[in-house]
C-alpha cells in the first residue's frame, strides 16, 4: 500500500495541474487446475497496474501501465498530456468526482486464505481425485486463491481503498456418460465445505449416467441456484443499468414503479448484503444499497455520474472504470429467498426438468432479454414430484422477461455464485420454459 | 531482455529441471472509440513482465512477475519450481515434451505503416466523422466507431537453447449503429460488430476497410431492420456470409479440434469435444467439399507468428480434409497422444502473466468453385445470413445456435426481402455434412476473432478464419423464445 501511495503522489505531481485520477490494482493469485485425476496446470501470478485518467477542460486521455519506475511514469503521463493538448473539447465531459464520505464495507480479507500454499491446493485436488479413481470417476476442477487490493484516488482529494481475499473450489466430475458439478466462492477458506462440494458433484455425476433423449418443447423447470443466477445476472446487466435505460434498450424503460416481473421476485444490490463487496464504485463514489425489483415491481435502476446526469437522477455509485462502454452495473446482487426447499420445488412439479447449471449462455436480444444456452452437468426429468431419470442436455431459447414473470416458487436458501461481481441466488421453479433443441449427450 | 531472461534459465538449470522457459513480454494496446458524439474510449496501455514455466521431475509449475530485476526473476523461477514440486502430489506419469530444435531467430508481423505513429487526433477525427454519419437518422440511438491497435514484443528463452524474439502487430476497426423504435432495437455493423475486424498488420488495415464508404449503408440498414419481418421459423437452406462463417468455423471446428479439450483437460470450464482421437483420419466431419486448413504462416492472420510459445516453428496443416477429420491443434505436451513426434505449434499465452495453453491457430475454410449468385440460384426456399451477433455451443461442440445481424429471404433462386433476428441451429457434423456449395477464391476473405476466451485463469487469444460464403441444406432457422 505504501508503494501505491508513493506512486500516486508522483503521478499527481507529473499531471501538472490537470485533473488526474488513478486506479491502482494489485493482485496476487494462484490456481491449481486438475483434470483426468491429475494436476494439469499449477500457476501463480503477481500484478500491479496503474490506470491514469487525465482531464482538462473537456479533454480526456487514459493511460495504463504496470511499471512504476520514475522513467515509465514520466513517459506515460507526458504522452497523456500531449494527447490532451491536441484534442478537441467535449462540452459534455464530466469533471472528475470530488471526495465524498464513504461507507464502511465488510471485512472480506483473510490473510490465511490469501496465502494458501500450492501444497494445500494440491492436497484438496488429490482428496477428490483419490475418491474418484476408486469409483471409476474422473475429477476435474480448480482450487484458486489470492488477494486483491484496489485504490482509487484523484488530485481533487478523493481517496478510496479496498482489499479482499478470495478462494473458489470448483469441481466437475465425469462418470462414464454422466457428469456433475459443484462450486463455492468465498473470501475465506473457512467457509468452503470441500467435502460437501466433492460429494455433491460425484453423486450428481453418478445419478446422471445413461441419460435418455428428451423432447424439445415448453417445460416447467426447477433451476438450481447456479442456473437461476446465470440468467438473473444477464437480465440485471442488460436491463437495470442507466445506460441501457437511457438509450431505450432495456425492457424496463419507462416502467419505474410498475410490475415488470413475477410478484415472487425481489432483487437487491447491496454491498453489505448476501453478495458483499466494494463499498464504493470505480469513480470512488459511495455505493448505494438498493432494491432493484420488489415483489416484481421495478423500484430503481443503477447509475454512474454520467448516466444519472442524462436521466436527471441521482448517481447510485455503480460506475465501472471510466469511460465505460457498458455503463453502470450492479455487482452485489442478491435474490430474496422464498419458503420452499429444493426438495419442495421438485415435489411441486408434476412434469418438468431439473437444471444443475447452464453452459455458454448468451444474449440474443437485449431488449427482451431473449437468451440461449445449454444445460450442463446434471439435467433430470421430474415426474410426479420426483426426479425420474437423467436426460441429455438441452438448448433453451427464451425471453427472461417472460421466464421471470412465470415464477411458481422460490427456494429458501440463497447460495453465493460467482458472477459479474457475485450474486446470492436461491433455486426457483418457473413454468413454460422453452427448450428449442437437444444435443447428443 | 535476453540478459534478464537468462537468469531464469540459470536458476532452472541449477535445479535440474526437465524443461524451463521464460517469456518476457512487452505489450502496448491503444483503444479509441467515439460513441454518440462523445469519446467512448481513449486508452493507451503498456505492460511489461515475464512468465516462467518449469517442468520438474515431470510436473508443471508456472509463476509470473513484473519486477524487472535479476533478483525478482530468480525468485519467480524458484516460485515456479516450488509449485511444480506441489504438482507432483497428484500425477499419473511424467509429462514429456515432443522434440523441437532450438532456434535463434527474430520474427515480426509485416506492416506498411506503424499505427502508433498516426496521431491520436487524426484517428479521432476519422471516428467523429463516422459517428456523425451513423447518427444521421433520429432512430439511431447508439452509434459507435472504434479502432484498436496492439503490439506485443516477446523474448522467449528455453533451457533447450532457444532464443526467439518476435514483434506481433495487429490493427482493427469497426462502425456499428443501433436503431431503436417501439420496444425493438436492431444492430448493424461494418465490417462486423463485437469489436470489429482486426488483422495482423499496421495502419494500412484501417485504410483498406474504407469505413466512410459504408457508414450510410450501415445506418440505413439498421433502421430498415426495425421494419423488416422477423426471420420465419422452419427448416430451410442457408447461405452464411460475412464474419458469421468465421464464428461457425471457430466454434464448431476450431475449439472442437484443440487436443487438450479432446483429451479432457478443459472439462472443468469450456468443456471437451466430440472429435475424439479414435476418429482421427476417418471420421466424416463434413461433406467432401469441406476442407479446413490451420495455418500459422497465413499473411494477415492474428495467430500468425514465427513460433508459438512452446518454441515450435509455424506450420500449415489440415484439420478437415475432403470432409474427414485429419488433424488437431496441438502443443508439445499432448501431441504424442496422437502418435506425433512433433507439435503442430498451437501453444500460446495471453500476455506475460499466463501459462501457454493450446489455442486455435488461424483456421480457414478453403474456397470452392461457386459464387454467391450461383449459391442463391440453387435455393428454392432459404435464408442468407450475415455477421454474427450471438453464439452458443454445447460443451462437446455439437449443438450450436447462432444469431446474425441481418438475413435475406431466398425464394426460387432469388434474394428477396430483408429479415430481422435471423438465427439458426445445428449439430456440428450434420451441419458441415450438409454443405454443398462454397463460393470461390474471388469472394474468400480473412476475418479476425480478437476475443477468444479459454482456460482457468481466463486467457484471451486472437486468430483469424478465412472463408467465402457457403451453402448448407436443410437447416433449422428462426427459433424465438
Amino acid at each position: 500500500m505504501k508503494n501505491i501511495e508513493t506512486t500516486l503522489k508522483k503521478i499527481f505531481k507529473l499531471a501538472k495541474g490537470v485533473q488526474c485520477e488513478v486506479l491502482a490494482e494489485r493482485r496476487d493469485s494462484a490456481l491449481t487446475r486438475f483434470a483426468d485425476n491429475v494436476i494439469s496446470q499449477n500457476v501463480a501470478s503477481s500484478s500491479l497496474s496503474f490506470s491514469v485518467r487525465l482531464q482538462d477542460g473537456g479533454r480526456s486521455a487514459k493511460l495504463s501501465l504496470n511499471q512504476a519506475d520514475d522513467g515509465s511514469l514520466k513517459r506515460a503521463v507526458a504522452s497523456g498530456l500531449e494527447i490532451l493538448k491536441k484534442q478537441k473539447k467535449d462540452p459534455d465531459l464530466l469533471p472528475l468526482a470530488g471526495p465524498k464520505p464513504l461507507p464502511a464495507g465488510r471485512d472480506l480479507y483473510d490473510r490465511g486464505t490469501a496465502e494458501l500454499s500450492p501444497v494445500f491446493r494440491a492436497e484438496r485436488a488429490a482428496e477428490l481425485a483419490r475418491a474418484c479413481r476408486k469409483a471409476g470417476q474422473v475429477a476435474c476442477g480448480t482450487v484458486d486463491n489470492g488477494t486483491s487490493e484496489l485504490v482509487i484516488a484523484n488530485n481533487l482529494g478523493l481517496f478510496a481503498r479496498w482489499r479482499d481475499s478470495f478462494i473458489t473450489h470448483s469441481v466437475t466430475v465425469t462418470d462414464r456418460d454422466g457428469s456433475g458439478w459443484a462450486e463455492q466462492p468465498s473470501h475465506s477458506v473457512s467457509n468452503i465445505d470441500f467435502k460437501r462440494l466433492n460429494e455433491t458433484a460425484r453423486a450428481k455425476a453418478a445419478a446422471s449416467r445413461r441419460p435418455r433423449d428428451p423432447k424439445p418443447g415448453r417445460y416447467t423447470v426447477v433451476l438450481e441456484p447456479q442456473a437461476a443466477a446465470d440468467l438473473i445476472t444477464y437480465m440485471s446487466a442488460y436491463s437495470f443499468g442507466g445506460q441501457f435505460y437511457n438509450e431505450g434498450r432495456s425492457f424496463v424503460c419507462g416502467k419505474l414503479g410498475k410490475r415488470v416481473l413475477s410478484p415472487l421476485l425481489t432483487i437487491e444490490d447491496d454491498f453489505l448484503g448476501a453478495a458483499p463487496g466494494l463499498p464504493f464504485d470505480f469513480e470512488g463514489q459511495p455505493r448505494s444499497r438498493l432494491t432493484l425489483v420488489e415483489n416484481g415491481v421495478l423500484k430503481t435502476i443503477v447509475h454512474d455520474r454520467k448516466t444519472a446526469k442524462k436521466a436527471k437522477a441521482a448517481p447510485t455509485g455503480h460506475a465501472l472504470p471510466q469511460p465505460s462502454y457498458f455503463g453502470p452495473l450492479a455487482i452485489n446482487l442478491s435474490v430474496k429467498p422464498g419458503s420452499d426447499s429444493l426438495s419442495d420445488l421438485i415435489k411441486g412439479t408434476e412434469r418438468g426438468i431439473l437444471v444443475t447449471q447452464f453452459h455458454y449462455t448468451n444474449m440474443l436480444k437485449a431488449q427482451t432479454v431473449e437468451m440461449t444456452g445449454m444445460t450442463r452437468n446434471g439435467t433430470f426429468m421430474i415426474e410426479n414430484g420426483k426426479v425420474a431419470y437423467p436426460i441429455k442436455n438441452m438448448r433453451f431459447t427464451q425471453s427472461m422477461v417472460e421466464a421471470f414473470a412465470n415464477i411458481e416458487a422460490v427456494g429458501d436458501r440463497a447460495e453465493m455464485v460467482a458472477g459479474w461481481g457475485g450474486i446470492a441466488c436461491p433455486a426457483m421453479r418457473l413454468s413454460g420454459f422453452n427448450f428449442s433443441s437437444a444435443t447428443k449427450f | 531482455m535476453f540478459k534478464l531472461a537468462a537468469k531464469a534459465i540459470e536458476v532452472a538449470n541449477k535445479h535440474k529441471v526437465d524443461f524451463g522457459d521464460i517469456r518476457v513480454v512487452e505489450e502496448r494496446n491503444q483503444v479509441l472509440a467515439v460513441k454518440n458524439g462523445e469519446i467512448g474510449a481513449l486508452t493507451d496501455e503498456t505492460t511489461l513482465g515475464y512468465g516462467i514455466r518449469v517442468l520438474y521431475k515431470g510436473a508443471w509449475g508456472f509463476a509470473s512477475g513484473r519486477e524487472m530485476t535479476e533478483r525478482a526473476v530468480a525468485d519467480t523461477a524458484l516460485k515456479a519450481i516450488a509449485i511444480a514440486k506441489a504438482s507432483r502430489l497428484l500425477m499419473s506419469g511424467r509429462v514429456r515434451l515432443a522434440h523441437e530444435p532450438a532456434y535463434h531467430d527474430f520474427w515480426q508481423t509485416p506492416f506498411l505503416k506503424d499505427p502508433f505513429a498516426v496521431p491520436v487526433q487524426a484517428k479521432l477525427d476519422i471516428l467523429f466523422s463516422l459517428d456523425k454519419t451513423l447518427r444521421g437518422n433520429r432512430k439511431i440511438k447508439v452509434a459507435e466507431a472504434e479502432m484498436t491497435f496492439m503490439r506485443e514484443h516477446q523474448w522467449h528463452m528455453t533451457t533447450e537453447g532457444s532464443r526467439i524474439e518476435q514483434v506481433l502487430l495487429n490493427s482493427g476497426a469497426a462502425i456499428t449503429a443501433t436503431a431503436v423504435e417501439n420496444g425493438d432495437s436492431q444492430l448493424r455493423g461494418y465490417p462486423c460488430s463485437h469489436g470489429g475486424q482486426t488483422l495482423g498488420g499496421g495502419w494500412e488495415i484501417i485504410e483498406s476497410m474504407d469505413l466512410a464508404a459504408h457508414a450510410e449503408r450501415v445506418r440505413d440498414e439498421a433502421v430498415a431492420l426495425l421494419k423488416a419481418p422477423v426471420c420465419p421459423a422452419g427448416v430451410k437452406d442457408l447461405i452464411i456470409s460475412g464474419n458469421q462463417m468465421a464464428l461457425q468455423i471457430h466454434e464448431s471446428v476450431g475449439h472442437a479440434s484443440e487436443l487438450d479439450r479432446v483429451l479432457g483437460y478443459e472439462e472443468s470450464y469450456a468443456g471437451s469435444s466430440f472429435a475424439t482421437t479414435e476418429k482421427l483420419g476417418h471420421f466424416r466431419y463434413g461433406s467432401p467439399i469441406v476442407n479446413l486448413v490451420a495455418d500459422a504462416t497465413l499473411p494477415g492472420g492474428l495467430a500468425t507468428a514465427g513460433y508459438d510459445d512452446d518454441g515450435v516453428k509455424a506450420q500449415r496443416w489440415h484439420i478437415v480434409k475432403g470432409g474427414i477429420l485429419s488433424g488437431y491443434m496441438t502443443n508439445r505436451e499432448f501431441c504424442g497422444r496422437i502418435g506425433r513426434d512433433r507439435s503442430w505449434g498451437c501453444c500460446r499465452a495471453d500476455g506475460y502473466s499466463n501459462i501457454p495453453i493450446t489455442r486455435i491457430c488461424n483456421l480457414s475454410l478453403m474456397p470452392g468453385n461457386s459464387s454467391t449468385e450461383e449459391l442463391i440460384a440453387g435455393i428454392k426456399d432459404g435464408v442468407m445470413m450475415e455477421n454474427n451477433v450471438s453464439w452458443s455451443i454445447d460443451q462437446k461442440r455439437l449443438n450450436f445456435q447462432f444469431g446474425c445481424e441481418a438475413g435475406w429471404e431466398i425464394k426460387n433462386g432469388r434474394k428477396g426481402r430483408l429479415l430481422k433476428n435471423p438465427r439458426y441451429q445445428g449439430i456440428t457434423p450434420e451441419f458441415w455434412g450438409s454443405c454443398d456449395g462454397i463460393a470461390g477464391p474471388q469472394e474468400w476473405r480473412l476475418w479476425g476473432v480478437a476475443n477468444c476466451g479459454k482456460g482457468q485463469p481466463g486467457q484471451r487469444a486472437m486468430m483469424c478464419h478465412g472463408s467465402s460464403p457457403a451453402r448448407f441444406r436443410g437447416v433449422k432457422v428462426g427459433m424465438h423464445g
